[in-house]
């Protein structure tokens, strides 16, 4: 698998991320790296403590990071949501949450896939 | 490039990728530092603020976010001296306008781009570098200067301004261009050797050139139309108006009377810069008389007021002349109106306007276009400056007695700060400082080593961590105890017990409270050091346990179990209580028998086996000589409870078999008064002894009868009494 097939599994923006980052060592390093971070089980848990404030910054700290690899489709869903608790809880929180959710699984999935791959 | 230091930048954001991402586009060409929250990174500037020369700044974070990081480095002036760049997915204009207010220079959007970000901070990088640059040399070159004259320069010059009617600006263009040309004069020809302090005070001096303007009426000063020969002869005054001011102004420069004599003669500029007291050496106002004076002087002898030539005319009121011209040429006045910057120089060279020193022309001519952008961007900082007064003025008055801090300042600061520190560290104590505003709790590093707690401490007062650490309500009463000080005697002692690591720790706590001196004073925080006092203090408590034991045998002495069984009856009004007063019976003969040393193996023996036979809760006392004490708490069945520990009680050293007598009184029976106690005990111990020693009674109210018989004495007391 590619680092190509990769962002297409995950919907990214491949030609997007190399023009930016200019190397496809880096782009895959951190790509890799995404899988350590801890934001997604700090949204996960905020979201069912409702502790708004962790959940704010988890998917804030999700969206950035999304924009950075371009990971065009959980990055969207990861600003949805990341508006609908800036201020309070918005009454779509939940329903956002669930999208963030399915979204991450499918970006965690593609990229373990390709981590497989190379043998890692 | 190769072997220079690389500067250094510190990169703060809460998530790790986001930061690696940015330590791998820039850590080729930098150090990178890197903190995970706003704490953190105040932390980091705290000690690195000097070697910093750019921050990366994310606004969302736990803990203390972005704008909490721009808040502390402006209250500490960091902001003077380390550009900040925003990094944030944040574009509300809201965060971008409060950003930009805090001092930020520049914002970076995620994603980024590796070309953008390098880029941006080279170009922040380099703006600050030649920023501190110049502010350096400005600093050093008018330092003294501006110390004494600038505002008093300012005041005067605004003053003509004011009346002239001109533009507000043209004082700073003619400061601009005389600073310019004088630059560009000595890096032409050695003709002119200035140093950067001579141009630096000549181009003060500049600013006070139509002084004299003060004295000239209005009618004619501010006169739409062409002046008549009168009023231009009252107008040319001003030159040597505002020289006789300035003569004033410098006292025993020349008398009254002698300047009279001489003021208006040609002669009389030369003879006064001759003059000009030494001591007083005040080189700006001998360069602002040259200048006003002598600003109206022609290359070729034909201006006034004392018609020198060439260079008789000293440069700094030949350039100053020259910048005149050319700012009344390019601005507009009441019968002008403002001619085109390249005209206007091509009217200066043509001679339409008076007549310059040649090498002057030349560098107009060379430099024009220079010389173009440097007014172009003069008018632009007219326009900054008055609203950068009015920001720093509001500045200086949030941070109270403030002023700007100068690079100066900060180099001395932290050479102040980096002794500080190493004799904080030499000195292995915990010491730690508190701030009022911000709301900070500082620990020396070795403090936070030992203790295991971090540096720095926002809101100390809400932080659970150091709750845990201190104690409940610990820091407060600090804090109180700082209040209750005065300036004069600012100085406390505590004792506290301190928690490091969970443990119990004494410490002893001293502060010195930091008052403000205003007239009435504010408490700004404290200083302090705490010293692990814990072995001291055990110490003591050790000695103080040796008081009350017996050295032979380790138990309590009479008086301090006497202590202790009251206290201990007082404190459990239900408990079920027994004093038992034990004998060694027929000791004087084995002492006799066989010896002091023997008889010590007795006792020792014996109290070893009392105290196993209770609960280390329970009291045993060696009242004295051969006597103790047991005083034990107990639930049931006191008859085999005293059963067990009496057959403990008898035992042989060395073949030798050692039995003792035992009294015991309940509490239940006698009542919880120790004296009521001691005597039921006593008295049954008597009554074991008159019926053959060798084994243990209760008391019972009987035994009174016995004790009547004998004079109102127990045996025991009467073998003391013996």
């Amino acid at each position: 698998m590619t680092l190509q097939d990769c962002y297409a599994k995950l919907h990214g923006d491949c030609d997007e991320v190399f023009s930016r980052l200019r190397s496809e060592r880096l782009v895959q390093k951190f790509v890799l790296k995404f899988l350590d971070d801890p934001s997604y089980a700090s949204l996960e848990k905020a979201m069912a403590d409702r502790d708004r404030e962790t959940a704010f910054r988890a998917s804030h700290t999700i969206k950035g990071m999304c924009q950075n690899l371009s990971f065009t489709k959980l990055g969207d869903s990861a600003d949805k949501l990341t508006e609908a608790l800036r201020n309070d809880w918005g009454e779509n929180a939940t329903a956002l949450f669930e999208a963030v959710k399915a979204d991450y699984a499918e970006t965690a999935a593609a990229i373990r896939e390709f981590k497989t791959s190379l043998g890692l | 490039m190769s072997g220079r230091k690389k500067q250094t930048i510190l990169i703060v954001d809460d998530s790790e990728m986001n930061r690696s991402i940015l330590a791998d586009m820039l850590e080729e060409e930098y150090d990178i530092m890197e903190a995970e929250d706003g704490v953190e990174a105040v932390a980091i500037l705290s000690k690195h603020v000097a070697s910093l020369s750019l921050v990366l700044l994310d606004i969302v974070m736990p803990r203390m976010d972005g704008f909490g990081v721009l808040s502390a480095m402006n209250q500490n002036g960091w902001i003077v001296d380390v550009p900040v760049i925003m990094v944030s997915a944040e574009s509300g204009s809201k965060s971008v306008e409060r950003a930009y207010e805090l001092g930020v220079t520049d914002f970076i959007n995620r994603p980024f781009d590796a070309l953008v970000v390098r880029r941006r901070v080279v170009n922040t990088i380099l703006l600050y570098a030649k920023q501190k640059r110049l502010i350096g040399m400005v600093e050093d070159q008018i330092y003294e200067t501006e110390q004494r004259s600038t505002l008093m320069v300012d005041i005067l010059s605004n003053i003509v301004e004011f009346r002239n009617g001109e533009s507000g600006a043209h004082i700073l263009h003619v400061r601009t261009l005389t600073d310019l040309l004088l630059n560009l004069l000595t890096a032409k020809t050695g003709k002119y050797p200035l140093t950067p302090r001579e141009i630096a005070v000549i181009t003060t001096a500049s600013a006070l050139h139509d002084v004299g303007k003060i004295a000239i009426d209005d009618a004619i000063l501010n006169k739409p139309g062409r002046l008549t020969d009168a009023e231009f002869a009252i107008m040319k005054t001003h030159t040597t108006v505002g020289a006789d001011m300035l003569q004033k102004a410098v006292p025993g420069w020349m008398t009254a009377e002698e300047y009279e004599t001489i003021k208006d003669t040609a002669a009389a500029g030369a003879e006064m810069l001759e003059r000009m007291p030494i001591r007083q050496g005040e080189a700006l106002l001998k360069e602002a008389y040259a200048i006003c004076r002598w600003h109206h002087e022609r290359w070729d002898g034909r201006g006034y007021p004392d018609g020198l030539k060439g260079d008789q005319i000293p440069i700094s009121a030949q350039v100053v002349a020259l910048a005149d011209v050319y700012d009344a040429l390019t601005s507009p006045r009441v019968y002008k109106p403002a001619i085109p910057h390249s005209q206007a120089v091509g009217m200066i060279l043509d001679g339409q306007c008076g007549q310059f020193n040649p090498l002057l022309l030349e560098c107009l001519r060379e430099n024009e276009e220079e010389i173009r952008r440097a007014m172009q961007e003069s008018d632009d900082t007219a326009e900054k400056l008055q609203q950068r007064n009015v920001r720093s003025m509001s500045e200086e008055a949030l941070r109270g007695e403030g002023g700007t801090v100068s690079e100066r300042t900060l180099r001395l600061l932290d050479y102040e700060r980096m002794k500080y520190r190493f004799y904080a560290a030499m000195s292995e104590e915990i010491q730690f400082e508190y701030t009022v505003s911000p709301d900070m709790l500082t620990f020396s590093s070795y403090g936070s080593k030992a203790l295991g707690l971090e540096e720095i401490f926002m809101d100390p007062r809400k932080n659970e961590k150091l709750a845990q650490f201190m104690g409940e309500g610990v820091m407060e009463e600090i804090l109180a105890r700082q209040r209750q000080t005065t300036p004069d005697a600012p100085d406390t002692t505590m004792e506290f017990v301190l928690h490091p690591e969970g443990e119990d720790r004494w410490y002893r706590v001293i502060t010195r409270a930091v008052w403000s001196d205003e007239q009435t004073p504010e408490l700004r925080g404290f200083l302090g050091k705490a010293v692990d006092i814990h072995n001291e203090k055990m110490k003591l408590s050790e000695l103080e346990k040796k008081a009350a034991t017996d050295p032979l045998t380790g138990l309590l002495n009479r008086a301090s179990a006497r202590k202790e069984i009251e206290q201990r009856l007082a404190r459990h009004p239900d408990g079920n209580f027994a004093l038992a007063e034990i004998d060694v019976d027929d000791f004087k003969k084995i002492n006799d028998e066989l010896g002091h040393m023997f008889g010590d193996r007795v006792l020792q023996e014996l109290s070893r086996r009392m105290r196993r036979s209770v609960r280390s809760s329970d009291i045993c006392c060696r009242a004295g000589g051969e006597e103790f004490f047991l005083f034990l708490e107990y639930n049931t069945d006191i008859e085999r409870t005293f059963q067990r520990i009496y057959s403990n009680l008898c035992f042989t050293v060395e073949d030798r078999s050692v039995t003792v007598s035992m009294g015991v009184a309940l509490d239940s029976a006698v009542g919880r008064e120790y004296e009521g106690l001691y005597h039921a005990a006593d008295l049954a111990l008597y009554t074991v002894k008159r019926t053959g020693k060798h084994h243990f009674r209760f008391y019972e109210d009987s035994m009174n009868d016995l004790l009547t018989e004998y004079g109102g004495r127990t045996e025991t007391e009467k073998e003391r009494t013996i």
